[in-house]
Order: C-alpha cells, then sequence, then structure tokens
C-alpha cells in the first residue's frame, strides 16, 4: 500500500473527495515555492507538484508562466527534488505525486530519475506526454522505487485503449476534464460527467478530475457525477502570476485552497 | 494518441486511394508547377571545376517545397472530412504554403507563428492573411518557431475532432515525419530521374540544409539504397558552434524528446530546451527529424553545418554567378557544396536548392552592404 491508496481509502471510508492543489515546483522561487507548498500541504489531502518545463505542451498560459518563472530563478530539476524532500520530511503522511514532462525524466536516465524520485519522498509520477506505447521503462522504473506511475484518460481515450492503461497504472487515474490544456473553465461540461461515469464504471482505481477545474461549485459536480478526488491547478498558480512579489502569497493561496475544502 | 492512430489510419487509406492519388498529382503537376527544373549551375561549376546541379524547389508554386507537402496534407484533410486545418510557421514559408492550400482546397486555416518570427518576417504574415489564414501571434517561451509548434500542438490536442494538423517539417509524432517524406519525396523521384538523363549516371554527391529536414529527407529518399551516392545535410552553423549560438543539433545536441519526437535536441543538462540561433529562420529549431537521426546513426547521411557568414556569401555567388537568389536556407546547402566542389574537382554533386530568397531581403539588406 502506497500512501497514495491508503489516503484514498481512507477518505471513501470517511465519504470525502480528495482535494489535489497543484503548484510548480520553484514557483516563484526556490524560498517562496517551499513556503508556499508547505502552507498548502495542511489543507491537500494529495499534493501534486509540477516540475518546471521549458515547452510544456499539456498546460495552458497560467502554468506556462509559472514554468518560465521559476526557470528564470534558477530552478532545477535537482533543486525541485530537495523541494519535494523539505516537504516530505515535514509531512511524513501526505501523498506527493509529480507531474513531470518525458523530457526531463530521459535527460536524467530513467532510472536515476525514479531513484532520486524515491529518495526525496515521491509516492506518484505523472508523465503527461508518455504515450502508453513508449511507457514501459518508465513503469518498470517507477514500481523498481515503489513509485506510482499514474496516467491521464480523456473523453476521446477509447474503451480499449481504456483497458491498457488500467492494467499499467497505479495509485489513481488522472481524468482529463476537457479536451485541451490546463487552464479555468466556467463549467463542468456533460462530457466531463459522461468521462467520470465510464471511468468508475471499469476502473478499479480511484479517479481524480483535472484541467480546468476552477471553482467549489465545479469541484462539487464531479464528486457528485462519481469522482474521487479533484486536482486544482492553474487557479491557485495564477495567484503567483498576478503578484509574483508578494510577500503573503502562502497565506493568499491557502485561503483559495480552503474554498475547495468542503 | 488516438488522434495520431485515427491520422495513421486514414492516411494509410488515402495513399491506397488511387482517385486521391491522381488528384494529388494532377495539382503537382498544374497548381504546384512540377516537375521542377533541374539546372546545370554552369558558370558555379566552371569556377569550381565541378559539376554542380540544382534542383529548383524555389520554382515552385509560393517559392519553395513546403507546398508539396501544405498541398498533400491538405488533400488528406479534407479526405479526413475535416474543415479546419492548423499549422505552425518559423519563417513563414510553410505557413504560406498551408494558407495556400488551404484556400485552393476551401478549409478554414489558422497560423500559429512567435512574436519574434513575426516581427522579422512581416511581408509573409501579411501574405497569409492575403490568402485568408488567421495568424495567431505566439508570446510563450522563445517566441520562435519550437513555441508555435506547441500552440499549434495545443490547438489540436483542444479542437481534435474539428480539426487537422497540417505540420510542416519531418518532425512531431509518428505518423508525421512519415507522411512529410512521402509527400516531399516528390523531389527525389523526379531529381533521379532528371539527372540520370542529364548525365547519364547517378550523382557523386547530393546535398540539403536541415532544420527540420523535410526538403532533405524528400530529396535523400530516393537515393538512399544507392550506395554510391554521398549524402550531406547541412545544419545552421549560426554565429559559429563554439560560441553556443547556432542550430546544428548533431554538432551540440544529445538525444531528446521534443514535441512527441525522439531525436537529437539542443537541450541543457536537465532537459530545457535551449534556445537556438540562425540568421535563417527556417533551421532555427532545438530539434531534427527522427529519420535523419536514424540516417546518421546508420552512417549513410553525414551532417555538416554552415555557418551565417557561408551562408551569406554563397547567397552572393549564386545571385551573382548563375542569377538565382536563394533562400538563406536553401544559401546554407550551396555554401557547404562549393567547399564539397573545392575539395574534389570533377565531382558531380546535386544540391537542394528549397526555396528562393525574396523573403529574406530584408535580412540581406541588413547584412551585407551593397554599394557598386
Amino acid at each position: 500500500m502506497t500512501r497514495i491508496t491508503d489516503t484514498f481509502a481512507r477518505l471513501k471510508k470517511e465519504k470525502k473527495p480528495a482535494f489535489m492543489p497543484f503548484m510548480v515546483a520553484g514557483d516563484p522561487n526556490f524560498a517562496m515555492s517551499l513556503r508556499i507548498l508547505l502552507q498548502l500541504a495542511k489543507t491537500a489531502d494529495i499534493l501534486e507538484i509540477g516540475f518546471p518545463y521549458s515547452d510544456p505542451l499539456a498546460d495552458g498560459p497560467a502554468i506556462q508562466a509559472a514554468g518560465q518563472r521559476a526557470l528564470k530563478n534558477g530552478m532545477t530539476t535537482g533543486k525541485a527534488f530537495q523541494l519535494v524532500k523539505k516537504v516530505r520530511q515535514a509531512h511524513p503522511r501526505l501523498p506527493i505525486v509529480l507531474m513531470v514532462y518525458a523530457n526531463l525524466v530521459y535527460a536524467r536516465g530513467i532510472k536515476q530519475f525514479y531513484a532520486a524520485a524515491a529518495n526525496a519522498g515521491t509516492d506518484g509520477v505523472l508523465v503527461p506526454d508518455l504515450p502508453l506505447e513508449e511507457a514501459a521503462p518508465y513503469i518498470a522504473a517507477a514500481r523498481q522505487r515503489g513509485i506510482d506511475p499514474v496516467f491521464l484518460a480523456a473523453q476521446t481515450t477509447p474503451s480499449a485503449r481504456l483497458r491498457q492503461i488500467f492494467q499499467q497504472a497505479r495509485g489513481f487515474l488522472y481524468a482529463v476534464s476537457v479536451l485541451g490544456v490546463t487552464g479555468e473553465r466556467k463549467r463542468v461540461s456533460p462530457q466531463t460527467i459522461r468521462l467520470i461515469r465510464r471511468l468508475k464504471k471499469t476502473a478499479a482505481l480511484p479517479v481524480a478530475v483535472g484541467f480546468g477545474i476552477s471553482s467549489p461549485a465545479q469541484a462539487r459536480a464531479v464528486v457528485r457525477a462519481g469522482a474521487d478526488g479533484y486536482i486544482v491547478g492553474s487557479l491557485l498558480v495564477s495567484i503567483v502570476g498576478r503578484n509574483p512579489q508578494a510577500k503573503d502569497l502562502p497565506q493568499k493561496i491557502h485561503k483559495l485552497a480552503r474554498t475547495f475544502k468542503d | 494518441m488516438p488522434a495520431l492512430q485515427e491520422l495513421e489510419r486514414d492516411y494509410k487509406k488515402f495513399r491506397a486511394d488511387r482517385a486521391a492519388q491522381q488528384r494529388f498529382a494532377r495539382m503537382l503537376s498544374n497548381y504546384v508547377g512540377r516537375p521542377t527544373a533541374l539546372y546545370f549551375a554552369e558558370n558555379l561549376s566552371r569556377q569550381y571545376k565541378a559539376k554542380i546541379y540544382l534542383k529548383r524547389e524555389d520554382l515552385a508554386h509560393t517559392g519553395a517545397h513546403k507546398i508539396n507537402n501544405a498541398l498533400g496534407q491538405a488533400l488528406l484533410a479534407r479526405y479526413r472530412g475535416k474543415k479546419r486545418i492548423i499549422a505552425e510557421t518559423g519563417a513563414g514559408q510553410h505557413g504560406v504554403a498551408a494558407a495556400t492550400a488551404a484556400a485552393r482546397l476551401g478549409l478554414e486555416c489558422v497560423v500559429y507563428m512567435g512574436e519574434v518570427d513575426i516581427q522579422r518576417q512581416q511581408p509573409n504574415v501579411y501574405r497569409m492573411r492575403l490568402l485568408g489564414a488567421k495568424v495567431v501571434p505566439v508570446a510563450s517561451g522563445s517566441k520562435t518557431l519550437k513555441d508555435a509548434i506547441n500552440e499549434a500542438l495545443r490547438d489540436w490536442i483542444t479542437n481534435v475532432e474539428s480539426s487537422h494538423y497540417l505540420l510542416g517539417s519531418a518532425l512531431g509524432p509518428h505518423p508525421y515525419p512519415a507522411i512529410v517524406r512521402d509527400f516531399q519525396s516528390v523531389i527525389g523521384r523526379e531529381a533521379y530521374k532528371q539527372i540520370k538523363n542529364e548525365t547519364g549516371k547517378l550523382p557523386d554527391y547530393l546535398v540539403a540544409c536541415v532544420g527540420g529536414g523535410s526538403n532533405a529527407i524528400g530529396l535523400f529518399a530516393e537515393f538512399l539504397a544507392e550506395k554510391k551516392v554521398q549524402m550531406v545535410g547541412v545544419e545552421a552553423g549560426g554565429r559559429g558552434l563554439a560560441t553556443g549560438k547556432h542550430a546544428a543539433r548533431f554538432a551540440g545536441g544529445k538525444a531528446g524528446i521534443l514535441h512527441g519526437t525522439k531525436s537529437y535536441v539542443l537541450e541543457n543538462s536537465d532537459g530545457q530546451i535551449k534556445p537556438t540561433y540562425s540568421v535563417s529562420a527556417g533551421l532555427d529549431y532545438p530539434g531534427v527529424g527522427p529519420e535523419h537521426s536514424f540516417l546518421r546513426a546508420a552512417k549513410r547521411v553525414r551532417y555538416v553545418s554552415a555557418t551565417d557568414k557561408e551562408a551569406l556569401a554563397a547567397c552572393v555567388a549564386l545571385s551573382q554567378s548563375e542569377g538565382i537568389i536563394p533562400a538563406l536556407e536553401s544559401a546554407h546547402a550551396v555554401a557547404y557544396a562549393l567547399k564539397l566542389a573545392k575539395r574534389n574537382p570533377g565531382k558531380t554533386i546535386l544540391v537542394n536548392l528549397s526555396g528562393r530568397g525574396d523573403k529574406d531581403l530584408e535580412i540581406l539588406m541588413d547584412k551585407i552592404n551593397l554599394r557598386s
């Protein structure tokens, strides 16, 4: 049992959904990012940390800008692992999931990357631009280090492909609520509701919904449809974007995050 | 992934569909103006004591080889029932070709272009708009070609049901490198026959510039089985490899993953993609088509680079000795061909003149002072 599985099991018993805030490591800089993550860790059921990347294909403008801020201020893969480690030390039971683009994993060496991730205290890794066809060495390296390989599922994913994903995925399934990239959306579409129901019918894993969840009402809507958790990223990240110099970023982000916890 | 699998399936059908292929062939002939000429550069040949031939892709409609692929994929888009095409562009050549094919075939066309490139290629921006395309400035990242591809891919994953992504070079995820190679391979098929007719044999060398690598793979493909034909791909050496300001992926890069393909990439030790530099916007890209990485590993094609300076000098040389103003991309190939000619007197060298230089006049005026 990993921290991720434990957490979903416990929340299920308590009949609560998992709140999964997402921030970009090193945004706007190392020190402030650490303060934000430590503060968020108090509210989060599962914490998702994105590693900044020069060419984040799956991300909308808010998270792209966050990555650029972090890189500009000297963020590296090594420093991102240090951040994870510090959060882990302060919160021994909190599940931590990384979202990392394939080239960052590949450049470090796939095995070496997962070893470093495990050493920092990571529970799950999602590689958003890694297709299942190329995933075998990543999955093997993750399993070897006791890390859950997390995969995306979208409304366009055919059923046969979903079955293959179910076989490989561990921890939870990341349901992409919209066609397209991360970013705030006005409402939850009927397609999203259908996707959640379709996944819940066949998947043994918990289902968490992300991409576009930007209000507590939307979070409630996906939970009503059967989701076990929801990821809130762009909305929180844009608080940093509006004023990266603000001293009270951790408080501001935490305050907004709390509105998602019932 | 399902979108790519669907594309692969549709493309196989399109390739096997005789009526569709005939229509493409007809349009290549009466719309694009193919076959393009194979021209013996007599003056340069005399000067360099070699036999230099130019495959005149600059004479194709819209002024570059890009139209071969744009038209092929636009036909494919129609065949797939898509009403909208998405394209990215660096120098604007592929954007113009895509906008042209879209206008001809009645498709809606959206072109993503980095803000930096929009600034340096104003005439092409206007050209695309004149052709009815929507040009969307991209302000993210380095604001050049790679960011335009990011944005085009983001559009595609958002509008995957209505749109076909008309990728302009032999890169990106499978099946794109194969599709683009197939549509461009008309260059090599023609050149193969033309050079045999003209000289009675195959050339000693093929030379082509390599950005993403579509004009090069288009020329090389037909000759790959001919072991005696040596092939050279020329990358952008920018201000010189030692300065770090270049786009020579094979000289300065390593294996990485960019835009859905594993190939040589210019990146830092973490895998963050590095900014590239070249006087020619069409070669200014941090990755290279995966088939070129394969051909290099198989030692079938040799990859070298030419600097800005060498390319500019070759541009002047070709203009003044043959009356042909090449695109700055193609001038890189010409520059290396002239080096090769000097070292190998008497040999036959076939250069892919992938585009014409009109689009580069502003840059040329800025870089080369002509008083006389």
